[in-house]
């Protein structure tokens, strides 16, 4: 296992080069210069755009830059944007903010995800399991905006249970709510998942064999099927940790939470590439990681899966 | 022209939030009333976003930066939040003779934050700093008018994409400025500028403190300052705290003691902010609530419905023969919109439709300088056609008009584009499309370099409230922000009368015959003036909102009990 690990992080450094190589390429090539829509219907003075672009380096070759860029990236110095503020304090103040909120969610998806799946799976037709498979129906069909606007609409302006933003701390408490909104889809998904894999692992000749010998009930769910049946509910809630941490922007939006998703979002807006690339960069290594994590979580899992 | 960012990031999901916010008719304020929880503390809270550049006058040219360093910096002559005339603030007299050579007083015993005073020589030096092309400032060309500018301000003789360099400029003093004494100044202006006084309210034109020149940067993130509130604290991305300022001496004071700027990505959430009384004031409301007029039922006498000085034009590449048109081609097409309904049915009113060139809540404003051009006619739109025909223009088959898709702009267009189109007939053997690009800076780095196909959207938000400035930088020869190209000699020489006529009234007179003489030629056809839809929270009265659609930081104040 030990060395699957080092194997699989080495081959994090060519994945982890290629992309950033591919981020810093597409930006370069996007259409418009940065400093064109800075000034709105008035061009930017000459000798702004002059030296801006020598500050950040952008009259140099794509090869230069990214040479640069990786030169800092490992020196640990991400510079300043285009507003002239640091881009690590930036990310800095984001980060914790948007891995509490995406953590949350996660902790949501798979608790009560996984807790009705396994519920409505084992007691298949029964009342429990339609009313899961109703519930995830109606979660399914609204998409986030919607949960997000509605809650927050009900909770924040009607019944002022809460307030309809976060505030700058972004404390637990706060973030229940933009947690639940942002697992709602996926937590109806994991429930589904969980569901159709334990009804699988019912009929199993390893159950059947676990009751005949006897096992209590709870012994034959929770160590033989729950073992099984959650490889594919793993593998979902890793990728999950990944997307959530990039695709909370709407999330973010909607309680006014100040986390990675919307500073990508206006850097990508402004095309301030001091801010994207960074940011895109965390997100690939967060996703490679999380992939190792639930690589290696199968053997923990199934015993049957041995690494070399 | 500030770039103003905010309203098209929320946009998206706005008009998908519809179906919810429709729902929620009648809602209004949750926590009971009684105590007011602001006036404990004397703070308000009011919507803002990040500053691209830090509290720089000189550098500022964006809304967001722009209104937060409203309530910090004071100028010389400021805008009244009611009738937007020009009134001194700083200076205690400006005055002139020939509208060229400009001696300005200050007021005696005004302070900056750090407790130095306010000199002449803090507005010279400061003027200078800006002006210096090396230093690289965004609002250098506003002193273009000032004796020397040429000298300390040198263009990259092949733009920024070529290889040479600008060369250094001679000096980095204007000679046109002259510091006479600690309180007086003179300016000397290349040729005569009827609205100069009327300029100097503008941001660029404050003043800066010696604690400036030490570290530039430092106090682009930490300002001295000498406005109505003082600087205390910038948290990036999230807020901008200010405060009164003990030592403000202009007659009307600061109510609150604080201010807190924060920060909102989605107009949506500042708006459900304000409906629940979390926050104070928003400029923004979202389209979400402003279908149906929402946002009165929501907010009721809390609701503040204004104008600004921002139109929106169409454009025309006058340079270019398949898409520039002859003036009659334009002529029909500006015949063929209707103005009325359209700002009816997509902006429920929120905007107003215009009869020319100039927003009508600024100095020198006439009305009807468009003359019938900017009524809806679909039989002079036909007639106009064929005319344009007939003098050998061949319209091409599909003629689109272009904008960015980051904006709100697509349903307008849209109804802009329809309404061309039934009022030309399906055998004008021309139809306009709607197209997008997918930014603006995209957008405008086509319009600047020239290559655009097709005509194109274009707004004007005012720099400071007079007619020329609705003139000048758009449609004379050669001038900054003149899109199309347009060139008029006849147009050019009036507005140069303008310029150095010595009367105000005189010069607003030849304004006035200098925007309607752009009904010749229709080189943008004007669409509709910009209407401000405000809000507050409960626990804040007296608010007023600039012409330029910011809060008025000396208006607000806490209501009691």
């Amino acid at each position: 296992m030990g060395r699957y690990a080092i194997r699989r992080l080495l081959q994090l450094v060519p994945v982890v080069l290629g992309t950033t190589f591919i981020i810093n390429y597409m930006v370069w090539q996007l259409p418009g210069d940065p400093f064109a829509g800075r000034c709105g219907q008035r061009p930017c003075p000459d000798s702004y755009v002059a030296a801006m672009r020598d500050q950040f380096g952008l009259d140099q070759p794509l090869l230069v830059q990214y040479w640069n860029f990786l030169k800092n990236l490992l020196t640990g110095n991400l510079g300043v944007n285009f507003n002239g503020v640091s881009v690590a304090s930036e990310l800095g103040d984001a980060w914790p903010i948007t891995i509490r909120l995406a953590l949350m969610a996660v902790l949501f998806e798979a608790v009560i995800g996984i807790g009705a799946g396994v519920l409505s799976g084992l007691k298949r037709g029964g009342f429990i399991d339609n009313v899961v498979t109703i519930s995830t129906l109606f979660l399914l069909s609204l998409p986030i905006f919607v949960t997000g606007y509605l809650l927050q609409w009900l909770l924040g302006v009607q019944l002022g249970v809460i307030t309809p933003t976060v505030t700058d701390e972004a404390t637990v408490p706060e973030l229940i709510v933009p947690a639940l909104v942002l697992a709602s889809l996926n937590m109806a998904f994991t429930a589904r998942l969980t569901r159709t894999s334990i009804v699988e692992n019912l009929r199993a000749d390893y159950v059947r064999t676990a009751v005949a010998k006897g096992l209590s009930n709870r012994r034959v769910v929770a160590i033989h099927l729950l073992r099984n049946s959650l490889i594919p509910v793993l593998t979902f809630l890793g990728t999950e940790v990944g997307s959530l941490m990039s695709g909370a922007i709407i999330t973010e939006g909607i309680f006014n939470i100040h986390g990675i998703g919307g500073l990508l979002w206006r850097a990508i807006l402004d095309q301030d590439y001091t801010v994207v690339v960074p940011v895109a960069t965390l997100l690939v290594l967060v996703y490679l990681l999380a992939n190792l994590l639930v690589d290696l979580l199968y053997g923990v899992l199934d015993p049957r899966i041995r690494y070399e | 022209m500030r770039v103003t960012k905010g309203a098209k990031i929320a946009t998206g999901t706005a008009l998908l939030a519809l179906g919810v916010a429709a729902c929620g008719g009648g809602g209004g304020s949750s926590s009971g009333g009684g105590d007011n929880p602001r006036a404990a503390t004397g703070t308000v809270y009011i919507r803002g976003c990040e500053p691209q550049t830090g509290f720089v006058p000189g550098n500022i040219n964006e809304t967001c930066g722009g209104t937060i360093n409203e309530f910090v910096y004071s100028r010389l002559v400021k805008y009244n939040s009611d009738t937007a005339a020009p009134e001194l603030d700083q200076a205690e007299s400006i005055e002139t003779t020939d509208n060229k050579v400009w001696t300005i007083k200050l007021k005696p015993g005004l302070k900056w934050t750090d407790g130095t005073p306010v000199t002449a020589k803090n507005y010279v030096d400061a003027w200078n700093y800006t002006a210096y092309s090396p230093n690289a400032q965004l609002g250098s060309f506003w002193f273009g008018d000032i004796v020397g500018f040429d000298k300390v301000n040198t263009a990259d003789p092949d733009g920024p994409d070529g290889p040479k360099e600008a060369p250094k400029p001679e000096t980095d003093k204007l000679e046109g400025l002259e510091v006479v004494d600690d309180l007086t100044f003179k300016v000397t202006l290349s040729a005569p500028v009827a609205v100069f006084r009327t300029k100097l309210g503008y941001t660029t034109f404050a003043a800066l403190p010696e604690a400036f020149f030490k570290d530039p940067k430092g106090f682009a993130q930490k300002p001295v300052t000498n406005g109505p509130f003082k600087f205390v604290q910038w948290d990036h991305n999230s807020q901008i705290i200010v405060e009164a300022n003990p030592d403000y001496p202009g007659p009307e004071k600061p109510k609150v003691k604080k201010i807190v700027y924060k920060m909102y990505k989605d107009d949506n959430a500042a708006y459900a902010d304000l409906v629940s009384n979390n926050l104070d004031f928003t400029e923004l409301i979202p389209p979400s609530a402003l279908a149906g007029d929402k946002w009165k039922t929501d907010l009721g006498d809390r609701a503040i419905d204004g104008q600004q000085g921002v139109i929106q034009t169409v454009t025309f590449p006058l340079y270019d023969k398949e898409f520039g048109g002859n003036a009659d081609f334009r002529k029909a097409v500006s015949y063929a919109i209707d103005r009325k309904t359209i700002t009816d049915k997509i902006f429920n009113k929120g905007r107003v439709p215009i009869n020319g060139w100039v927003s009508p809540i600024v100095e020198g404003f006439k009305d009807g300088a468009c003359g019938d051009l900017c009524t809806y006619n679909p039989a002079k739109a036909k007639e106009y056609l064929a005319k344009a025909k007939a003098e050998g223009y061949t319209p091409p088959a599909e003629f689109p008009i272009w904008s960015n898709a980051d904006g709100t702009h697509k349903e307008w267009i849209e109804a802009t584009v329809n309404s061309i189109n039934q009022a030309f007939g399906p055998d004008a053997g021309v139809k306009f499309v709607h197209k997008d690009m997918p930014t603006f800076a995209e957008l405008r780095d086509t319009i600047t370099q020239h290559k655009i196909k097709g005509a194109f959207r274009t707004g004007w938000q005012m720099d400071y409230p007079h007619i020329e400035n609705f003139l000048n930088p758009l449609y004379k020869t050669g001038a900054s922000s003149n899109d199309g190209l347009y060139s008029n000699k006849d147009l050019d020489k009036k507005l140069h009368e303008a310029d150095t006529a010595t009367d105000p009234a005189q010069a607003n007179a030849l304004y006035q015959e200098a925007e309607a003489m752009l009904q010749q030629d229709m080189p943008a056809i004007p669409l509709w003036s910009y209407g401000l839809q405000a809000g507050t929270s409960k626990w804040v009265t007296g608010v007023k909102v600039t012409p330029f659609g910011v809060l008025d930081p000396l208006s607000i104040a806490i209501k009691e009990a």
